[in-house]
């Protein structure tokens, strides 16, 4: 057995394809940008190597630490409204007792499979402070909460990161719904058979056994929040001003419309760290919670 | 075993994409080379050769789509053995079109501003054209108030210019003006009533696409010529400081117009075409934009519109800055790839279109053009276009739009910034520190 | 006790509906969009049905560009983008996961950082190599880097999926005398379906919107043009044709989401883990 699981050929073989396209197609672009993020660069003329200038540069721009905030804001608010609603409906869509559960299942994946530019208009339209459907509909019901959606200096990076996350919601829970099938109905019925109602079996069981599915999820949520640029890029040009610039956003500005390619890819490999980061905490957090441990206590339980 | 397998794997596929990465790069310009060679020596044998040359070009609305079929009708007679296959030109401030070059893959003929002149010509990559802009005859009917347009920093020639000299108008709705009894301002002072008046009425002062970083930046121009006739322009060319009395007024003022609520909320993310239909639907009563928009504001509001000139601090100034308009033209137009196969070719065809634009949008009623076409356009001048012609003679100064701008950095600092100054949450001083560190990073 | 238990399996259900009209609602909004000119869109009557039904914009997209070959060159790419990028995903992530070799994990990690860079920092780099490997001017300089580009992605989500197998399952087969290749395609494979339904669908998305590099490597090519290019013919320096993109964005989108129903189908349909471990 233990030879049938370290056949090197057979590794060989199964990493090779993948391996190579990414390193050629990938890999290699991901060093040149390393490589050029120590150079003063426009893309095209000869780079000239600068040393750490770019990085020093970085660390004194309030655009990077504006990015950086952004980021953050925009992971986790990303990471929780789409954790959330995901589980709910994928739960909800899993229940055969629930009607119209295969519309439902269509429904809420729709965002995802419309264009960013599309859903961006809808919510520029909606979230215009004006004329907008939200201010309307807030000044109708004599609630007192408008805003400048999307012109307000410090708030306007929730509005695009809940735009972001309302769209991608659907990523997650189809991913979700896939993993619960997965699950064997075996457990639901012994929860069952100990008196356990439908909510309790859920956070006991359907949870904890999608550990794996909630880390890519997770790490999905999170790298998506660090990499956001289409919704600002659509809706707000970084703006107001450079108030709702991310990394993504900061190095493309940099290495196209200033001309300073070298310093957007500096930004652009403080990125790659960060995600780099980002997924090597998660999974430290995740290795703690091993998936078989949680299995093995299941199977204890409800024998 | 394993880790050596994997280990020389690697390096394999690295070495491999290294070998096929460097051959990439030493190959492809020589190969360039020769085939320019034998093409031009055939090409002298053989004119009706058919050939087929790229072209980078915008093709998306009537002002660029028209242009575009017109040259290309008019090249089927003058160039039978040519064809164009249009690349059309993406907005995305130029990322295409330096990918292209940095992968040595530019198309034959490409749109290039100052910008992509200043880069390209290090590499050798935008042609230099003065002398197919001598034996065209293009130079000659280049207008003498355009001349200055042709030529890049260096004297030499690299691109075709079609448009001519532009400037940044406030279109006004005649008719809301006088339904709230309003005069045209001339002052700030009349200018921030205005706003009150139109606020109070629930029209909006001033439509602007401030989603646009050039529209936010003429906005600033306008006013910050009314202070010192350089603008923006001087800024650029690094003749002025923005710690300089002048355009610190200019900024405050600019804060000031924002905070009386001259804007809308939403002005940083308002598009054109937003902006666009409020003022011609008659929901606002001001509107930035070139001169270019005067046949469709004119078609749309009839005798309603009209354009003033940009009102300023006190009377005085507001008198001498009749003289003194933003906008101005830019030395870009049609460019050429010199290692294109048939670059000579490339450059007649280059010249041909850009006159053919010209004529083009003389035909179509827009006169602003680069040179002298010998047609008319048929029947009366828009009045606005007349009342423009008749004041172009006492122009002396004008500034640049931002695409005309030499230095990138400054153009995105600029562009971001006074985008940020139209949100009333940001300080003039914040402005001026934040662009002086821009200036001083360019120059660098 | 019954009751109240009903009264809250209500409003879960309103809640149900109302989320469902919040996320169905753009694609309704999309097609009014796409028979309005911008007037409408912006000012007039941005939310409603459009008042007057200007079906040019569907005449204008059609027309302006090549719709059928846009629309093959896209169903090639975006097909041949899946079935391979979920080939090598599947290969991949099954001897990570299973398999027994030093350095797994990092090897899964290295492969992870593909799923960070955002695909404007390599354009340049990748736009190289695709014309060194003289792939320019064949859909193959778009698979190639779509499939690189998605691989992060496809082997993090099919990880997890083999991680939840239990290792009994080819302890079976092997005493039963099949060798890895046999036991990975006739056992495992088959396993994972809800997985690869799912990544299919994600693969497809990926493949089907993508812009950017498709406007640097195809677009000076309009025989290789992919559907997302479309747009570019509605959208000027100043004006853009709103209507007009959004009657593009609506041809773009309907395949779409056929291909979601028929996958999301396949989810449901395939068989669960705990079956099988069961028969």
């Amino acid at each position: 057995m233990k030879k049938f699981r370290s056949n090197k050929l057979a590794i060989f073989l199964f990493t090779f394809p993948a391996l190579l396209l990414f390193i050629v197609f990938v890999f290699i672009p991901i060093l040149q940008v390393f490589a050029y993020s120590f150079t003063k660069w426009n893309g095209i003329s000869a780079p000239e190597f600068t040393g750490l200038k770019n990085y020093i540069r970085l660390f004194t721009d309030k655009v990077f630490y504006t990015s950086n905030k952004n980021m953050f804001i925009f992971a986790i608010l990303v990471t929780v409204y789409q954790m959330v609603f995901a589980t709910i409906f994928a739960i909800a869509v899993s229940d055969a007792k629930i009607k119209g559960r295969k519309f439902f299942r269509v429904a809420y994946f729709i965002p995802v499979v419309l264009s960013v530019t599309v859903v961006c208009q809808l919510w520029l339209s909606i979230l215009n402070a004006e004329s907008g459907l939200l201010n309307t509909m807030l000044r109708s019901l004599g609630i007192d909460f408008q805003q400048n959606w999307l012109s307000d200096r410090y708030k306007s990076i929730y509005a695009i990161a809940f735009v972001n996350a309302w769209q991608w919601m659907g990523y997650q829970f189809a991913l979700i719904v896939a993993g619960i099938k997965t699950i064997s109905t075996d457990y639901y019925e012994a929860a069952q058979i100990d008196g356990a109602n439908a909510a309790i079996a859920h956070r006991k069981i359907t949870i904890p056994l999608l550990a794996e599915t909630y880390k890519s999820s997770l790490i999905i949520a999170i790298t998506g929040g660090i990499k956001a640029f289409t919704e600002m890029y659509i809706m707000t040009k970084g703006g107001p001003g450079t108030s709702t610039y991310t990394l993504a956003y900061m190095m493309y500005s940099s290495a196209f419309r200033s001309k300073e390619y070298g310093y957007g890819l500096a930004a652009a490999s403080m990125l790659v760290l960060e995600c780099l980061a980002a997924i090597i905490v998660i999974n430290a957090v995740f290795k703690s919670n091993d998936l078989d441990a949680v299995k093995k206590k299941k199977r204890r339980l409800f024998a | 075993m394993r880790k050596r397998m994997i280990g020389l794997f690697l390096s394999m596929t690295m070495v491999a994409s290294l070998l096929v990465g460097c051959g990439s790069k030493t190959e492809a310009p020589t190969e360039a080379k020769t085939e320019t060679a034998t093409e031009a020596t055939t090409e002298t044998e053989d004119t009706q050769e058919p050939v087929t040359l790229t072209i980078y070009a915008q093709y998306a609305d009537d002002d660029t789509k028209i242009p575009y079929d017109y040259a290309v009708e008019k090249l089927k007679e003058a160039y039978p053995n040519v064809t164009l296959e249009l690349i059309v030109q993406a907005q995305d401030d130029g990322m295409t079109l330096n990918t292209m070059a940095a992968s040595d893959n530019l198309p034959d003929i490409f749109q290039a501003n100052t910008d992509i002149i200043n880069s390209f010509r290090e590499t050798n990559q935008i042609m230099d054209v003065t002398e197919v802009a001598k034996s065209t005859g293009f130079e000659e009917k280049v207008f003498d108030s355009c001349k200055e347009l042709l030529y890049a920093d260096d004297g030499k020639i690299y691109v075709f210019p079609y448009a001519g000299q532009e400037y940044v108008m406030w279109y006004y709705n005649k008719a809301l003006f006088e339904q709230y009894n309003l005069e045209v301002p001339t002052t700030y002072e009349e200018l921030l009533n205005c706003v009150k008046v139109f606020n109070e009425n629930d029209i909006l002062p001033m439509s602007l696409f401030g989603q646009e970083g050039w529209a936010a930046a003429a906005m600033y121009d306008t006013i910050a010529t009314r202070y010192t006739q350089g603008g923006i322009k001087a800024l650029d060319e690094g003749s002025a400081s923005v710690k300089d009395e002048t355009y610190v007024n200019a900024t405050k003022t600019m804060s000031e117009l924002v905070n009386a609520g001259m804007f809308s909320a939403d002005v940083t993310n308002t598009n054109y075409d937003q902006a666009s239909a409020l003022f011609l639907e008659g929901k606002a009563a001001m509107f930035l934009n070139g001169q270019w928009y005067i046949p469709d504001a004119t078609e749309k509001l009839g005798d309603d519109v009209d354009w003033m000139y940009y009102p300023a601090q006190d009377a005085a100034s507001y008198e001498a800055g009749k003289a003194v308009f933003s906008g101005g033209g830019s030395t870009s137009g049609y460019a050429v790839n010199p290692n294109g196969e048939h670059a000579q070719l490339a450059a007649e065809v280059a010249a041909f279109i850009s006159e053919k634009y010209c004529e083009s949008k003389i035909l179509n009623g827009k006169v602003f053009v680069s040179q002298d076409t010998g047609l008319k356009a048929e029947g009366e001048l828009a009045p606005m276009m007349q009342k423009l012609s008749d004041t172009i003679p006492s122009i002396t100064s004008m500034t640049k739009f931002t695409w005309g701008l030499t230095n990138a950095t400054f153009k995105a600092g600029i562009e971001d910034q006074t985008r940020f100054l139209l949100s009333p949450q940001y300080t003039p001083d914040e402005f001026v520190n934040e662009m002086d560190a821009v200036i001083g990073r360019m120059n660098e | 006790m019954k009751t109240k238990f009903s009264i809250g399996r209500l409003v879960f259900s309103i809640f149900l509906w109302l989320y469902a009209a919040f996320s169905l609602y753009p694609l309704i909004w999309m097609v009014f969009y796409s028979f309005k000119n911008n007037n409408e869109i912006f000012v007039t009557n941005p939310y409603g049905i459009p008042k007057v039904f200007h079906f040019e914009n569907y005449v204008n997209a059609w027309s302006k560009y090549d719709v059928p070959t846009y629309f093959f060159n896209s169903v090639i790419v975006a097909a041949a983008t899946v079935i391979i990028t979920l080939f090598c995903a599947l290969l991949f992530s099954y001897a990570t996961s299973r398999m027994e070799f030093k350095g797994k994990t990092t090897l899964r990690i290295f492969l992870s950082i593909g799923m960070f860079i955002p695909v404007q920092a390599i354009l340049i780099p990748v736009v190289k190599i695709v014309q060194g490997l003289s792939l320019s001017n064949t859909r193959w300089s778009l698979i190639f880097p779509y499939v690189a580009i998605n691989l992060a992605f496809s082997c993090m989500i099919y990880y997890g999926f083999f991680k939840g197998i239990p290792l009994e399952l080819e302890e079976a087969a092997c005493m039963d005398g099949a060798n890895i290749y046999q036991t990975f395609f006739k056992i495992i494979v088959p396993l994972v379906r809800p997985a690869t339904a799912t990544l299919a669908i994600y693969v497809f998305l990926a493949a089907w919107n993508e812009f950017i590099l498709a406007n640097v490597l195809v677009g000076s090519n309009a025989a290789l043009k992919t559907l997302p290019l479309g747009v570019l013919f509605f959208q000027g320096q100043f004006t853009t044709d709103w209507g007009g993109m959004g009657a593009t964005m609506v041809i773009a989108s309907l395949p779409a989401i056929l291909v979601y129903i028929i996958f999301s189908d396949k989810v449901e349909k395939a068989m669960t883990i705990g079956g099988a471990v069961k028969g």
